[in-house]
């Protein structure tokens, strides 16, 4: 059906006599189109905050290397280049020269230079600017430019995660577009609605909360990518999301549910594929008094009882009812997609029995309605879940049944997503379900579950989980240049965590691509799924209507951008 | 005045409500509390809530509606996008419930006390019971997806819209107003058609009538040439009334539909606290409210000559 109605749609062009110019012949041509949920906001690499904005902005500006499918992040192996066609380190490590591939050019037909490479390092560490990226590259001291095709990084330390940052948290951006504005406009310039980067798609147009298109940049220096465009369609409710996809409209739905499962597989022309997502979700204990954070909570600044609680869970039983075989229990705050973590990490054993004897243990006896009390006070208390999150209610409903089988009563308290953000951030709660998307680095856990973290006014450790044999093991696995021994200090560090239960760690889900089968993926990277999109492609005999559509003239505001930047400049929010 | 409550009204309750527009960025564990900060004092949330509003009446007073954090665009700038999508929605339904509710009013009159009479009032009470969200979800699943005969959201077609002829283009974006415009229609025009029938039973037991039918005039003459007229009155009213629930409804069916109007960017807006651009939505909301009214009063002077004059 949707063909027939495509098929209407390609009537209406041949009837213009619009006929395609498109350079479709072989494996190029075609069109993808990505039903999302959320709008970018911005388009400004160091910006970037959601999945859909990190899939535009890495499909438009490119890196200096490629981290690679194996998502090593120690020194340079597996990484591919990109703008920087090689590299060189200094005899101490403490800097590296990449030099340049000499045909990158900017979409506006200028140059890669090496003053791009340092403007945007010293953009991103710009406080005024407010970039994510800014804390994760602190270890990058400056940028020097020896010539126009050789950027020198400088570090403050020799660290086996040095390359890591220097590629990977940065695209590069173009100094002639970026440097009239100052950092603390970018966000609310025109110049981020018309980005020129370097990537293999050029920015073609950007209808707020509705669409986005980019086309094939075919004198792209590292070779024309295969589909002429890749445009993405934008939806803000998840159920509209996901009709798109399965009715058609969309050819590709990054996440599906597993209710949307037995949906798509009616569909001969809809597939799915499972890929390793670095995400994990975990009911997370408030180890601080939500009144006052200076004392502990009156329940869980109790390592007994959090053990209890998770020994009472069976969290192989929860996963399995969330996501049949699609997730496995997590393993602590790590996945096991890292070459770092030992799936074998000892657990606290689902144990009913034991949790009951520890409860009595600690004084807490069963009453007459089969809640557990101490000094009069019930063992009571409340779990915050974002209600929109029907993963989290179903998990928040599983616990509290598992939960009062041993005498304890949950309150599940649902919420928008906003209010809860700020009950973490507030540290207001018992209990909350979260869940962490993480990034290539183990070293993430330091910024969930380390000290400075949790000391933070309102820092990301949320439960105030602190114990300083965890921080030190994960210091000691990053700054190890042997992999092994690199591995054995986060294997300290998990277990200490494990034993310590600041949280229920209750699944690693994958994450499950519906696509349409004309498409030919590539493979999906765990970090960001999108980023061989250049590679996929659509056969010359299972195109459709919008895969022969001709491909518009990128936004004539992008290549007017540099002369209008300076007058973006003054506008301020 | 009402406008100005309104917005004092909508500005504190918003403020209060937990979370900011950089709280909700959680999902990543790099995004430091010191990036959240920054990002608050460059928009001036880290200023007292008093001096937040005062920055705001002042701006509102120049006219200007402040900055949308989620489209770092001007809100003046997002509502003039918006808008006119909301009042074509709103404006099709507004024609639309209004005939499809008197003609529904119509049929039961004539046929009053039968079954269809009874049906068409079964059917009218469903539709006015139902929430419109949800109405707006069933009917996006049965015409887009059990039976796809139209689009599943937007207002035009995203990837070939942009290749079609004059014609083409319209009928593309017909194709799009179609579902959200028919939610938006059937759950007006249930109200319609309830109070129409309620008002024509009132004018049929009146003298005129009786002349009229003693005068040999068929019931579907009198109908329309005599009662209909005089019945339409309280239909006039309705239109100002209906005009909030419309408005309100079209802001649900919008987000379900992903249709670009007011209520697409209002209530995504609440989501992510974009401040400055749920209040100004507000306003706009409550200025297109009052208009509304003074439209239905100058229509009930027209119809009813006794007011002329008054």
């Amino acid at each position: 059906m949707a063909a027939v109605r495509y098929s209407g749609l390609l009537c209406a062009i041949l009837a213009l006599g619009c006929g395609s110019e498109s350079s479709s012949s072989g494996n190029t041509g075609g069109t993808l189109v990505i039903s999302v949920g959320g709008d970018p906001g911005v388009l400004i690499p160091a910006l970037v905050q959601t999945v859909q904005t990190a899939e535009m902005v890495d499909m438009i500006y490119d890196r200096l290397a490629d981290i690679g499918d194996g998502l090593n992040i120690l020194n340079d192996k597996g990484f591919t280049p990109r703008l920087a066609d090689r590299w060189t380190w200094s005899a101490d490590s403490l800097s590296i020269a990449f030099h340049l591939n000499p045909k990158a050019r900017w979409h506006d037909g200028v140059p890669v230079r090496s003053n791009d490479v340092r403007f945007t390092v010293s953009s991103t560490k710009d406080s005024t600017l407010g970039s994510p990226a800014a804390s994760v590259i602190a270890n990058i001291d400056s940028v020097s430019t020896p010539d126009s095709a050789t950027a020198v990084f400088w570090f403050h330390a020799r660290n086996p995660q040095q390359f890591f940052d220097a590629t990977y948290q940065l695209p590069i951006v173009p100094e002639h577009i970026w440097k009239p504005i100052p950092p603390s406009a970018w966000r609310a310039s025109e110049a981020g609605r018309h980005p020129i980067g370097s990537g293999p798609y050029r920015f073609v147009r950007w209808v707020p909360r509705a669409v986005v298109e980019l086309a094939a940049d075919t004198d792209n220096y590292r070779g024309r990518p295969k589909l002429n465009r890749v445009i993405w369609t934008i939806s803000s409710d998840f159920q509209t999301a996901v009709t798109r996809f399965l009715s058609g409209e969309a050819d590709f739905f990054e996440q599906l549910r597993p209710e949307n499962l037995p949906e798509v597989a009616k569909h001969p022309t809809l597939a799915t594929k499972p890929y390793h997502a670095l995400t994990y979700s975990f009911a997370q204990f408030n180890l601080r008094d939500p009144v006052n954070h200076d004392r502990p909570h009156r329940l869980f600044g109790s390592r007994e009882l959090r053990r209890a609680l998770t020994m009472a869970t069976d969290r192989a039983t929860i996963v399995r009812s969330l996501y049949d075989t699609l997730a496995l229990p997590a393993l602590g705050p790590t996945l096991r997609v890292y070459p770092t973590t030992d799936p074998n990490l000892p657990q606290i054993p689902f144990d009913p029995v034991r949790a009951r004897q520890i409860l009595d243990s600690l004084g807490w006896r069963m009453g007459a309605d089969s809640v557990r009390a101490k000094n009069g006070r019930p063992l009571r208390f409340t779990l915050s879940i974002p209600g929109t999150s029907d993963v989290r209610v179903r998990t928040a409903v599983l616990l509290q049944e598992q939960w009062r089988q041993v005498g304890v009563k949950v309150d599940i308290e649902k919420l928008e997503f906003p209010a809860l953000a700020e009950k973490d951030r507030k540290r207001t709660f018992d209990m909350a379900l979260g869940q962490w998307n993480t990034q290539p680095s183990p070293g993430a856990a330091l910024g969930s579950w380390g000290i400075q973290a949790s000391r933070a006014s309102s820092g990301n450790n949320f439960g105030s989980y602190e114990n300083p044999a965890f921080d030190a093991n994960v210091d000691s696995a990053l700054t190890s240049f042997n992999p092994a021994q690199r591995k054995a200090y986060f294997s300290k560090a998990y277990e200490t965590i494990i034993q310590d239960a600041p949280a229920i760690w209750i699944a690693e889900p994958l994450a499950i691509a519906g696509y349409h089968s004309r498409l030919q993926l590539a493979t999906l990277r765990p970090d960001s799924w999108w980023m061989h999109i250049p590679d996929w492609w659509i056969p010359a005999d299972k195109r459709i209507a919008r895969d022969n559509a001709p491909v518009a003239a990128p936004d004539s505001a992008a290549s007017s951008t540099a002369s209008t930047a300076q007058q973006a400049g003054q506008k301020s929010p | 005045m009402i406008v100005a409550i309104v917005a004092v009204i909508t500005f504190v309750l918003i403020h209060l409500a937990p979370g900011d527009p950089f709280s909700a960025v959680l999902d990543n564990p790099n995004v430091s509390e010191s990036v959240r900060a920054t990002l608050r004092a460059q928009y001036g949330l880290d200023r007292p809530l008093p001096e937040q509003f005062l920055r705001y009446a002042g701006a509102l007073a120049r006219g200007e509606l402040g900055w949308s954090f989620s489209y770092e665009r001007p809100v003046r700038e997002v509502m003039a996008t918006a808008l006119p999508n909301t009042l074509l929605l709103m404006g099709v339904a507004l024609v639309g419930s209004f005939a499809l509710g008197i003609l529904v009013a119509l049929i039961q009159v004539a046929r009053r006390g039968s079954f269809t009479d009874h049906a068409l009032s079964g059917i009218s009470l469903f539709f006015f019971s139902m929430p419109d969200f949800w109405l707006a979800i069933l009917t996006l699943l049965a015409f887009t997806y059990w039976l796809p005969i139209f689009p599943v959201g937007g207002a035009v077609d995203p990837v070939m819209h942009e290749y079609l002829s004059w014609a083409g283009r319209v009928a593309d974006r017909l194709r799009h107003l179609a579902l959200p415009a028919l939610t938006l229609t059937i759950l007006a025009s249930a109200t319609v058609a309830r109070f129409q029938r309620a008002a024509l039973l009132d004018v049929l037991p009146a003298d005129y009538i009786r002349t009229a039918r003693l005068k040999g005039l068929t019931e579907r003459q009198i109908l329309r040439r005599h009662a209909l007229r005089n019945a339409l009155l309280p239909i006039i009213s309705l239109i100002g009334l209906s005009f909030p629930a419309l408005l309100t409804g079209a802001f649900f069916i919008e987000k379900i539909f992903a249709w670009p109007g007011m209520g697409f960017a209002v209530v995504s807006a609440i989501g992510t606290r974009d401040y400055p651009l749920v209040v100004g939505g507000v306003i706009i909301g409550s200025i297109m409210v009052a208009l509304g009214s003074l439209l239905a009063d100058l229509l009930y002077a027209w119809a009813d000559p006794r007011l002329r004059g008054h």
